[in-house]
């Protein structure tokens, strides 16, 4: 009887222990926590990140309607072919001056966007590239495969590639300001000259 | 007779050629060296071409190897442009097939180079083949035998030792409390023992704790500092989600594209320098490289899945596409205002000052309090750096103004910005 008991409370005190470790240690860090009062912590205010019951779709960032150019937005009117491209080449000039300040920029926003795969000199040696990637053409040496060689790229085609991509490149222009874009091809231009 | 041993002759004659040419053809097909082949590839070939899966280009594997014209297929590395120009019914097809991508032109390679390319394609995909084909009852056994994970397995085994250790070291403390009671006991006979002196048995060792009443104060004492302590940073603990760390809908691990692949954090947070939200990337730009690279993964299926795309024909379907719900982690309440740009532009402050070491998280945690009191420290410890910041050049230029003595206006402080009314 007495040795029975033992046995029956040892047995729950043990499975008490393991129970709240398991639970505790797991739950914990998947939590937020305690929370009070929580209606001024949750935003009444959408992020474009955040999900919206408003809209059939689900989403806060909806595309703007058909037809509307957003205020500040920069048109190019050249589309996605080789015609566009050829096009952009002859008509398009860079917007922004070759001075110290968009150099500067312009390197910044290279290595950030552009040399995981084209490489801090442009070489096509970037270290994603370096990981099984495939590489570019190097901007000095390299031959384009629209025809031509990378180094005579123009402002209107570089500009053009970074809108709308090429190949394994995809579109920079959700990345990318038109401004921005130019303080890039500046930087390109110094590449192709290595 | 003359006349017939003649054409015989001639006939003859034609079949002889046509068969030397024939073997000399297969000869030349053959003919190729694949290790040469493979280096002139990876030079010029891998940017747009794979040879078992369509890239920007076809997969080269099975177009190559089904394709017996070896003439016109050297004729198409070499200048496809000039066969496109020459509206060569076959380049045409391909051409229009893959939307009018141009494909490099060739002219530098020498038709041994080609040569040496396409048997290099043949044979890898040859051999590509083969390991599927040994790979596939392989990979059958193994899908099979798959029961709980080893994590799973190991985990449980861990618990259960645990659990003995504490049963025996639990039972050998009762054994020695029950000894120093029995010792205590005249003489117990087993036998003579009714339920109710069981019962004031069970109680006799509870009953001796509390008449000690040093050792009563001392356990209550103890209890409520623990308990107020507890309930002290429980309190301050509420709201402040330092160390969450939820499941995303994607294994998304940072420590390889941040730490190994050593891309910026600017790269997929692109608002973090121009906006008040560093934003969390879209799915294109996950596409810029996932087009390509680790395309069999099932992860990166649950991005082909939310765009609609089909990695087949490198199409997307909008109809199919919905948007993947990120769980977010940082989450100040809707009473502060926090502006990224001001911080990392102006600033100049790492992310990695209030993210932690993300470049080393395989999955994401809040690694920093975010609580009112933590950022007023910074701000009360943090040197402004003004020189060459154009954010300050305003509050330079009327400070300089005061100290020549002129009069300064509300408006050149900014007192006539839309947001000081408007807001």
């Amino acid at each position: 009887m007495l040795a029975m008991n033992k046995y029956k409370v040892l047995g729950i005190a043990v499975v008490t222990v393991v129970a709240t470790i398991v639970t505790s240690s797991c739950n914990d860090k998947r939590s937020t926590g305690w929370e009070y009062a929580p209606n001024m912590y949750e935003k009444i205010a959408f992020d474009p990140d955040q999900a919206n019951p408003n809209f059939k779709d689900g989403k806060t960032a909806q595309l703007p309607p058909a037809g509307t150019t957003p205020v500040g937005f920069t048109r190019f009117d050249y589309p996605k072919t080789m015609d566009g491209y050829n096009q952009a080449s002859i008509e398009v000039k860079s917007m922004i001056l070759n001075n110290a300040k968009n150099y500067t920029d312009g390197k910044q926003l290279f290595l950030a966007f552009c040399s995981p795969c084209h490489g801090a000199t442009g070489q096509g040696d970037g270290t994603v590239v370096a990981h099984g990637f495939p590489a570019p053409p190097s901007y000095s040496k390299g031959q384009s495969s629209r025809g031509g060689a990378m180094k005579d790229l123009t402002d209107g085609k570089i500009y053009h590639t970074i809108t709308y991509g090429l190949n394994a490149m995809g579109s920079y222009a959700s990345q990318l300001s038109p401004e921005e874009r130019w303080k890039v091809v500046l930087y390109v231009h110094h590449l192709q000259t290595l | 007779m003359r006349s017939i041993s003649l054409i015989f002759k001639q006939f003859s004659k034609t079949v002889l050629l046509l068969a030397c040419f024939t073997v000399w053809g297969i000869s030349a097909k053959a003919q190729g060296d694949p290790a040469k082949g493979e280096a002139i590839f990876k030079a010029n070939c891998t940017s747009c071409h794979k040879i078992d899966s369509r890239m920007t280009g076809p997969a080269l594997g099975p177009v190559i190897s089904s394709e017996t014209d070896d003439k016109w297929l050297a004729s198409w590395i070499r200048n496809n442009q000039a066969l496109i120009a020459a509206k060569d019914p076959k380049a045409l097809k391909i051409w229009n097939e893959y939307s009018q991508a141009s494909m490099s032109v060739f002219t530098q390679l020498s038709d041994d180079d080609i040569a040496n390319v396409i048997a290099y394609v043949r044979a890898d995909w040859k051999k590509i083949q083969d390991d599927q084909k040994k790979a596939a009852p392989a990979a059958g056994a193994v899908a099979e035998d798959k029961g709980p994970s080893d994590l799973a397995v190991y985990a449980l085994i861990g618990v259960i030792v645990v659990a003995l250790i504490i049963i025996l070291v639990l039972n050998n403390i009762i054994a020695t409390l029950e000894r120093l009671i029995g010792g205590q006991r005249l003489l117990p006979v087993e036998a003579e023992i009714t339920e109710s002196e069981v019962a004031a048995d069970k109680y006799a060792l509870l009953k001796r704790i509390l008449k000690n009443k040093k050792l009563v104060f001392f356990i209550i004492f103890a209890g409520t500092i623990a308990m107020c302590s507890w309930g002290w940073v429980a309190l301050w603990n509420t709201n402040v989600h330092q160390g969450y760390q939820p499941v995303q809908p994607i294994k998304f691990p940072h420590d390889l594209h941040a730490g190994v692949m050593q891309i910026q954090c600017q790269y997929c947070h692109s608002g973090a320098y121009k906006s008040k939200n560093a934003s969390i990337p879209s799915l294109n730009v996950c596409m810029n490289c996932h087009k390509t690279v680790k395309t069999e993964s099932l992860e990166i299926h649950k991005i082909y899945d939310a765009l609609g795309y089909d990695p087949q024909t490198q199409k997307y379907d909008s109809l199919k596409a919905r948007p993947i719900q990120w769980i977010r982690i940082h989450n100040l309440p809707d009473f502060a205002y926090f502006n990224h740009s001001q911080h990392v532009k102006v600033g100049g402050i790492k992310c990695q000052q209030c993210h932690g070491p993300v470049e080393t998280m395989k999955e994401v945690y809040q690694y920093s309090p975010l609580t009112m009191k933590w950022c007023i420290q910074c701000h009360k410890r943090t040197d402004i750096n003004m020189k060459g910041n154009a954010y300050y050049e305003n509050m330079i230029a009327v400070h300089d103004l005061i100290k020549k003595g002129v009069k300064v206006t509300p408006a050149q402080l900014g007192g006539i910005e839309c947001g000081k009314c408007h807001y």
